[in-house]
């Protein structure tokens, strides 16, 4: 297996505290990658710092062999990297197309040129990618609404999409979980594990480690913005220092 | 797509049949001139429309750029004899060109210091038209005297300029129109409802934003430049801020992200005034009520995509975010 994303020696200090201290890991080509962590261990400031959003204090992230250190998150967004956010942020005043559309675009680029002239080669195919994750989370028939107007669950597969449309190479997901009851979990657990089959390399964060632990095939578990394990599932349940931390730390 | 084509065919044959129709019925020149007034100021409102409607860039100096095109056009015009094919592209890439310039210290700015840096642009034009006293005559502003001439023909007629506005206006509005109802316009779109989001999908939302600003200042050069060409004298008062305001309300009265319900923002507050004209002063008053009103009772305007309020509270919210790096300085 070959490493799709090796970060090395990676902290990021507010202030005084240091919400990502020293973590070193790599996720391979293909896997379903988890990152478990309580309130405030620092995973998402992990992921600001993997996709460009936040420069790290120390420390480098490789993606592909490739040091993207130091780049905007639009240029990682090119290197083949899409990601979601934690406090669901979908375009609302934007019909649930046009958010998918987005993605595609993003990749795909639009200019004010190529949009009054000779009919953008890559309308086309925006519209056909945008068309075709519509139907993947299955939101085709609410493809003309205000993305504002669907229900909270809906729009968290929106914003999955509108990451897939991207075709990433890697998917970084931020607790799509989050604020879904325990059916609703289990369904987009079945989600994120086809979209894996399929040969999708992707990184998820969550809170609690139910999701995590049923689909993930290797764990990395922060507690206050260290790395205190990194292995299968089955090991970290039994690790001592995950225990301590979940049942030390603030559990909700 | 069907609906917007006949929504097209409607404003087409409106502003080239019917209105003409009309204004021959009345023959009068003051008829003409708010005919004209209004086509120049459905251009100013669309051209805001794109950079502030879609893209969600406050644009506070609007009319400063509509300024440059107009003198542009009328010192090009008056003191070198450069006529209105000639003239009026390059009144419309002077205002992209000054924008340019100004957009890319600027562009980096959080939204609400980028507001306030518009403002202060605007004013700094509108200071260049009144004190650069050799270049633009100062207050006395500028008197053109050559009229519109398409390749050889004088068009002399009030009709025939009528017509020559509106085909431009017309055309720039198509193209406005394109740009905000396509993938590029969702694009647009997208920095307005989030531009970080945006750019973790691939966008680069520095240039976008930079295209935008230009392109809608080139459309107000276009516009500034009609207007010289039409009334033949141009002068710094045209073009100062509480114009820049005016634009802005027809844009937030016609529903910011809404190209038909900007331009009809325009023509009410371009036509309103004038047929209140019998009541005197109070008029003004009555403008402003309605103005008002329309922002209370119809948040996102006549037929907008955003909520103007909300929109203000964003652009606001933005800069008490405590999102490190941002504090204190207003940049991104
Ligand atoms: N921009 C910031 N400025 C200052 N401190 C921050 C900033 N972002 C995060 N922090 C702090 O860093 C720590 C880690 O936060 P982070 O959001 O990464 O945690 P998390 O693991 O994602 O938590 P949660 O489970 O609540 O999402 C927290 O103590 C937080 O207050
Ligand atoms: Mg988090």
């Amino acid at each position: 297996m070959t490493a799709i994303l090796e970060l090395d020696g990676l902290t990021r200090a507010f202030g005084g505290l240091k919400a990502v201290d020293n973590v070193t890991t790599r996720v391979d080509h293909g896997e379903l990658f988890g990152l478990i962590g309580p309130n405030g261990a620092g995973k998402t400031t992990l992921f600001n710092l993997i996709s460009g959003f936040t420069p790290p204090s120390s420390g480098e992230v490789r993606f592909k062999g490739e040091k993207i250190t130091g780049l905007s998150a639009h240029q990682i967004a090119h290197k083949g990297m899409s990601r979601t956010f934690q406090n669901l942020r979908v375009f609302p005043n934007m019909t649930v197309f046009d958010n998918i559309s987005v993605g595609a675009l993003g990749m795909l680029g639009v200019g004010p040129f190529s949009s009054l002239f000779g009919r953008s080669s890559h309308a086309k195919e925006i519209s056909e990618r945008s068309w075709e994750m519509l139907e993947k989370v299955g939101l085709a028939d609410h493809a003309d609404d205000l993305a504002a107007n669907l229900s909270y669950g809906k729009r968290k597969y929106l914003e999955i999409a509108r990451a897939l449309a991207m075709k990433p190479d890697l998917l970084i997901l931020d607790e799509p979980a989050a604020g879904m009851n325990d059916s609703e979990t289990t369904e987009l657990a079945r989600f994120i594990t086809g979209l894996n089959k399929e040969g999708l390399t992707i990184m998820l964060v969550e809170h609690d480690m139910g999701l995590v632990m049923g689909i993930c095939e290797r764990l990395v578990v922060l507690a206050s913005g260290r790395k205190i394990a990194d292995d299968v599932p089955a090991v970290v349940r039994q690790d001592p220092g995950v225990l301590a931390a979940y049942l030390g730390g603030d559990e909700e | 797509m069907s609906k917007s084509r006949l929504i097209k065919t409607g404003l087409v044959l409106a502003a080239f049949a019917v209105v003409p129709a009309v204004l021959v019925g009345f023959d009068k020149g003051y008829y003409y001139q708010i005919a004209t007034l209004a086509a120049i100021f459905m251009l100013l409102a669309a051209s805001l429309h794109l950079v502030t409607g879609v893209a969600g860039l406050l644009q506070l100096g609007h009319a400063a750029f509509y300024g440059v095109g107009a003198y542009v056009a009328a010192i090009l015009g008056a003191d070198h004899g450069v006529g209105f094919t000639v003239g009026l592209p390059l009144a419309g890439l002077s205002a992209a060109a000054i924008a340019f310039l100004v957009a890319l210290p600027t562009m980096r700015l959080m939204s609400i210091y980028f507001a306030v840096a518009t403002l202060a642009i605007g004013q700094m034009l509108y200071l260049v038209f009144l004190n650069w006293v050799d270049l633009t005559n100062g207050p006395n502003g500028v008197m053109l005297f050559s009229g519109i001439n398409l390749f050889g023909i004088e068009i002399e007629s009030d009709l025939g300029i009528y017509y020559v506005v509106a085909a431009v206006v017309a055309v720039s509005i198509l193209v406005l129109n394109r740009l905000s109802h396509s993938y590029y316009g969702n694009a647009l779109r997208s920095l307005r409802e989030d531009d970080q989001c945006a750019s973790a999908m691939g966008i680069n939302v520095t240039v976008m934003k930079i295209q935008a600003f230009v392109i809608s200042s080139f459309f107000a050069g276009i516009a500034g430049a009609l207007w010289a060409y039409t009334t033949g004298y141009i002068s710094p008062n045209d073009f100062h801020f509480s114009q820049s305001i005016l634009i802005l309300t027809m844009v937030v009265v016609g529903g910011l992200g809404s190209l038909p319900g900007v331009l009809i923002g325009a023509l009410l507050l371009i036509l309103l005034p004038e047929a209140l004209r019998s009541v005197g002063d109070i008029r003004n008053i009555i403008v402003g009520l309605v103005m008002f009103g329309s922002i209370l009772f119809l948040p996102k305007g006549l037929f907008g995509e955003v909520s103007a309020l909300n929109f203000a509270r964003r652009l606001l919210g933005a800069n008490w975010s405590n999102d490190e790096g941002q504090k204190g300085i207003g940049w991104k």
